[in-house]
């Protein structure tokens, strides 16, 4: 071969070196962009006065007067809307027959999508179900309902190769002529006057409860069920992990035992997380029955198998980093092999195994295939503490999968679905990020 | 209207006052497991009933109805929603474990196949929905739709409308493999609302948003549920260990779905309440 | 290994400095108790291990002596609810192999050659910035990776899919017909006498170069013309696990690239070889079992995966038509545990709970056995640097 084409070679080989890695960062970033972006709507969105209004009437917040003052406003930019409707169906009633049949359904139709947009009617009786109390409370979902209001949704099937194609037909065509027919123009000119939308940040999402499976409210519920299985696991892994380090690094020698036992730990850390969730399931609750369902305290111990190798690991690395001349120094002045242990190597290993702790508490936060027969459901309350013995919780990572797939209404409410995929994502990503700081002082302090 | 409900507020409130101080300890959670088509019920029951009463604490998961009928069985939870009856080998095993489940109807619900709202097709009878899920039928200009493979979309094994569906639709024959399977009702919605030649059955209240279409000629509604004229209908169900005892949370909680506000509930969620 | 803590010259001091006989006695027992407690302690995650192994095989056990396991081996009829269930698991085992082949496919070539670049390329500096991507990609909880591939990636391979692909296939084509021409018309011509050289390598160029192109072409279109019918498939599935996998395999082969000697290295570049040379002739092939080993792990994670593939592989039980179909939807062992794990039940021990129960053992085993292999060849590798 030619230098030449060896060159080009060797030149197209770094490239692809650079091309992988820009595209694992592409990759990184395409994930994490709608995620961020569209997370962030949980919290920073044009809140209407619905919104305001229930979180007044549920959760006892907000200036009274002025949302009353509000309130008002809005009442009287909606009247003439319900005036319309109240004289157009008193027409209907006095008119003929014929007339009140060809509009019964599409006045039924509208009043459905009015009542989508700005709740119930004035007077009507309040609804049982919280859903069905409020209008939009958000202007983003808003303007969707505005469209249902205004264009009834048909199909025209008309070309047999081809599927249907979508037509927005205008409903004020469908009561052209009659007194209603106004009443579409002034919807599309009044909805801002209507709902008075304006920039809210909610950042009581994470610390409301959520009202009406998740409707209303914010996630509280799942972020401290997240956090009990988190640091419950924690609580079981961390004495085990860093035991089971000090054992293999300063007591054990490399003998058939300690391979096996290696070998033990290599394997716990590959069993695949959904066979840990049958085994808690198998074990924790069918046989040892640590609760008599699932429960927080199932989870936790679940998830504090699938941690341990990690945390083991994490503290052996950490041990061993710890200066030989320490330890010499410490049995030179006469202290017991324990002593050395206790008061110079963990003190001198803690911020190393404070990382793992970090990156396993992560990583036991974002699992949901251990949890899914051990702890999580999705609805139920925030927990006190005394109650993780017994009682299952709902989790961010299991209400993620519950919200996508399960909810009723699972595309009424992404913005709930992100906004908990943020705040997971969010939490796991600082918990890292802490992580990587505290690996990287205390690699300055070694090296200096 | 309001009379009424005031006056079942303020009894239940008594209820609860006079039972309240009665009740053992565990009476202060209610654990439901079971149909993800009995779900939108018991998330709006458990939220109706945690308003009025504060100190309870209502945990539903929707796993299956094969989960509830589990739960009942080996007691992990006060109450197995289901969306089929319990099979004999079910009862037979709750009694040989010392459970006695009993049976409490709360709704009736048909199950609406659903396609894509672009997708001609508005009527099918059972037999033709039966060879589209055994794989016969494979494209839906088969049906006078347009030239689009069929994706048929079923409800995994767990779920009691898989069942409902096996046994009233199926008969004996079976599901094509490369039916596609998803874990709920909402999936099911959500992928047939995502693609355009899919197929799928859902739970009544989950039909919004997509075109149910007509099963030998009967639409899927309420009325024509209540009517019995929908071929593919059956009751909801909850299952508890044992009859709950009176005026516990437990014994209301069941109870709503004969409360008027239970029955408009049921209503406003899309199913169909019991008269 | 010092059992006490006593300097061993003081028996020659008077009686009374010496502990007595007894305390002496209760220092040695306390060491040896605290010994045993942590070997004890470090031992639970053996019994972790056997418990798993034992409570995962109790229940499969009646499967394998009740059941015909030439059928959950050979048939594809996967009906578990029906009155006479099959239990017929081929499908998705294939399912289970393919999406981690697939899954292997993307990133492999992607992680071996960022874990090269990042220990061979790339200044140091530059190293420890990229580092935290790598960790933040591991960290992604799995149930966002599959909300991810469920709500974004789905619907935009059902709506551009084909688009994408074909766009894919031009921007990775493109390279590697220019080389495969530039090689090709080198090698080719070589043999041939000076006089004519110039000649012939032009023509090798314009031929090879033009059917690289033609056949290039020919694949796009071809992908463009695709329809992709349902999102949630094996392809969608493939993608996201092949980016889950990247960071351990990047990470675990870049640890064997580093251990590599410099020396090594250094030789061959005396010997005037360019570094892709030096890394493909001299470095892959002394990091080859290490690197084998980051496979296996990379490979690992995507088949115990269970959210992305239960969310977003479409849990057919089929065995995809042609078989290397990736546009259709399979089903995976994990996601057929999470999916029907709620209809079986233990107290009837029906064998329907069994089977699923097979199935994990089936997972078990293979992870076991995958991890014994990375262990024997990452300690072999160690061994050989060492020497």
């Amino acid at each position: 071969m030619q230098l030449k084409t060896r060159k080009i070679l060797d030149r197209s080989f770094s490239w692809t070196g650079a091309i992988a890695i820009f595209l694992m960062t592409a990759a990184l970033v395409i994930l994490l962009a709608p995620m961020l972006a569209r997370g962030w709507g949980a919290f920073h969105f044009a809140a209407t006065i619905e919104h305001r209004r229930m979180i007044l009437e549920q959760f006892g917040r907000g200036n009274r007067a002025e949302i009353e003052a509000e309130r008002n406003a809005s009442r009287l930019a909606r009247a003439p809307l319900y005036r319309m409707i109240a004289e157009f169906e008193k027409q209907l009633e006095d008119g003929e027959e014929q007339e009140r049949k060809k509009h019964a359904a599409s006045l039924r139709n509208l009043k459905k999508a009015l009542r989508g947009l700005l709740g119930p009617e004035p007077g009507a009786p309040k609804p049982i179900l919280m859903r069905d109390r409020y209008g939009q409370t958000r202007w983003d979902r808003a303007l969707v309902k505005l469209q249902n209001a205004l264009h009834a949704e048909e199909w025209d099937y008309s070309n047999p190769d081809r599927g249907g194609v979508k037509i927005l037909k205008k409903r004020a065509a469908e009561f052209a002529g009659t007194s209603l027919e106004p009443l579409f123009a002034y919807l599309e000119q009044n909805t801002k006057k209507m709902l008075l939308p304006r920039r809210t940040f909610y950042w009581r999402f994470l610390t409301d409860v959520s009202l009406d499976a998740h409707f209303f409210g914010g996630i509280l519920a799942e972020i401290l069920g997240t956090l009990y299985l988190a640091a419950g696991a924690m609580l079981f892994a961390l004495p085990m992990g860093v035991m089971a380090a000090i054992y293999l690094t300063e007591y054990a020698r490399e003998s058939r035992l300690t391979g096996f036992l290696r070998t033990c730990i290599n394997t716990l850390a590959g069993v695949p997380s959904i066979v840990f969730g049958l085994f808690g399931l198998a074990f924790f609750i069918n046989t040892l029955k640590v609760s008599s369902s699932k429960s927080v305290l199932a989870g936790a111990l679940t998830l504090a198998l699938m941690i341990l190798p990690t945390l083991i690991r994490a503290s052996e690395e950490a041990i061993r980093s710890v200066p030989k001349t320490y330890k010499e120094a410490a049995l030179s002045l006469g202290a017991g092999r324990g002593r050395v242990i206790a008061s110079v190597i963990l003190p001198a290993a803690l911020p190393g195994i404070l990382t793992g702790t970090v990156i396993s508490m992560g990583r036991a936060a974002g699992e949901t295939a251990p949890i899914i027969f051990t702890a999580a459901v999705s609805v139920g309350k925030p927990l006190a503490l005394w109650q993780v013995f017994s009682q299952p919780t709902p989790a961010l990572s299991w209400n993620i999968y519950n919200l996508a797939t399960e909810h009723e209404a699972a595309d009424e409410i992404r913005h709930v679905q992100y906004g908990l995929v943020l705040t997971l994502v969010a939490l796991v990503l600082i918990l890292n990020l802490a992580a990587i700081i505290m690996r990287a002082r205390i690699s300055r302090r070694l090296k200096g | 209207m309001k009379k009424t409900r005031k006056i079942t507020a303020t009894l239940t409130m008594a209820i609860m006052i006079a039972g309240g101080t009665a009740v053992a300890k565990d009476a202060h959670k209610i654990v439901i497991d079971g149909s993800t088509t009995v779900g939108p019920i018991a998330k709006a029951f458990a939220e109706y009933y945690m308003a009025k009463h504060p100190e309870v604490n209502i945990t539903v998961s929707e796993s299956g109805s094969g989960n509830g009928a589990k739960g009942i069985i080996n007691e992990a939870c006060d109450i197995g929603a289901m969306s089929r009856p319990m099979k004999s080998s079910e009862i037979e095993a709750a009694k040989g474990a010392g459970v006695l489940p009993v049976e409490h109807i709360v709704a009736m619900d048909g199950i609406a196949v659903v396609v894509h709202n672009s997708n001609p097709v508005a009527d099918l009878s059972v037999a033709q929905i039966k060879d589209i899920y055994t794989g016969k039928i494979a494209n839906w200009k088969e049906l006078g739709g347009p030239d689009l493979p069929i994706v048929a979309i079923s409800r995994d094994t767990n779920s009691g409308t898989y069942e409902t569906f096996e046994s009233l639709v199926m008969k004996r024959e079976k599901i094509a493999g490369k039916t596609e399977y998803v874990g709920s009702n909402g999936a099911i919605r959500q992928r047939v609302l995502s693609t355009p030649g899919a197929i799928g059955y859902v739970g009544l209240a989950f039909r919004e948003g997509v075109k149910p279409v007509k099963v030998n000629g009967m639409e899927a509604t309420p009325e024509t549920v209540v009517a019995k004229t929908y071929p593919i209908a059956r009751p909801l169900y909850m299952y508890t260990a044992g009859r709950p005892r009176p005026e516990t949370p437990l014994s209301e909680f069941i109870d709503l779905a004969n409360t008027p506000d239970g029955k408009k509930i049921i209503e406003d969620t899309g199913f169909v309440p019991l008269k | 290994m010092q059992t006490n803590n006593q300097m061993p010259g003081m028996k020659a001091h008077t009686a009374s400095l010496l502990l007595s006989n007894r305390a002496q006695r209760q220092q040695r027992l306390m060491t040896v108790l605290g010994k045993s407690f942590l070997l004890a302690v470090t031992s639970l995650s053996m019994l972790a291990v056997l418990f798993i192994f034992i409570f995962i095989a109790r229940d499969a056990w009646p499967f394998f002596r009740h059941e015909s396991l030439r059928e959950f081996f050979t048939s594809v009829r996967w009906y578990p609810s029906a009155n006479e269930p099959e239990f017929g698991a081929l499908a998705i085992l294939y399912g289970s192999a393919m999406v981690t082949l697939g899954a292997g496919a993307v990133a492999v070539p992607l992680g071996i050659a960022a874990a090269v670049c990042i220990s061979d390329v790339m200044p140091f500096s530059l190293r420890q910035t990229l580092k935290p991507v790598m960790e933040m990609l591991a960290a992604i909880p799995s149930v966002a990776y599959g909300f991810f591939a469920l709500v974004v990636l789905a619907p935009l391979l059902q709506q551009k899919g084909g688009q994408l692909l074909a766009a894919a296939a031009w921007i990775i084509g493109l390279p590697v017909a220019a080389l495969t021409t530039i090689v090709m018309s080198d090698v080719l011509s070589e043999r041939i006498c000076e006089k004519y050289r110039t000649a012939a390598r032009w023509t090798v160029a314009i031929v090879a170069g033009g059917g690289t192109l033609t056949g290039l072409a020919i694949i796009a279109n071809a992908l463009n013309a695709l329809r992709i019918v349902s999102g949630t498939n094996a392809l969608n599935v493939s993608i996201i696990l092949g980016i889950m996998a990247i960071p351990t395999i990047v990470s675990v082969s870049e640890d064997a690239l580093q251990a590599v000697g410099r020396e090594l290295r250094e030789g061959s570049y005396a010997l005037g070889a360019t570094r892709a040379e030096t890394i493909l002739k001299v470095v892959l092939p002394a990091a080859g079992s290490g690197i084998m080993a980051a496979v296996m792990l990379g490979v690992m994670r995507a088949v115990g995966e269970t959210m992305v593939v239960w969310m977003a592989s479409g849990n057919a039980a089929q065995i995809p038509r042609p078989w290397y179909n990736f546009m259709e939807p399979v089903r995976t062992l994990t996601a057929t545990i999470a999916g029907d794990m709620g209809e079986a039940d233990h107290v009837t021990g029906s064998g329907r709970y069994h089977v699923l129960f097979a199935m994990a053992f089936c997972l078990l085993v293979f992870s076991f056995g995958i991890n014994l292999m990375s262990e024997r060849l990452i300690s072999r590798a160690r061994k050989r640097n060492a020497a």
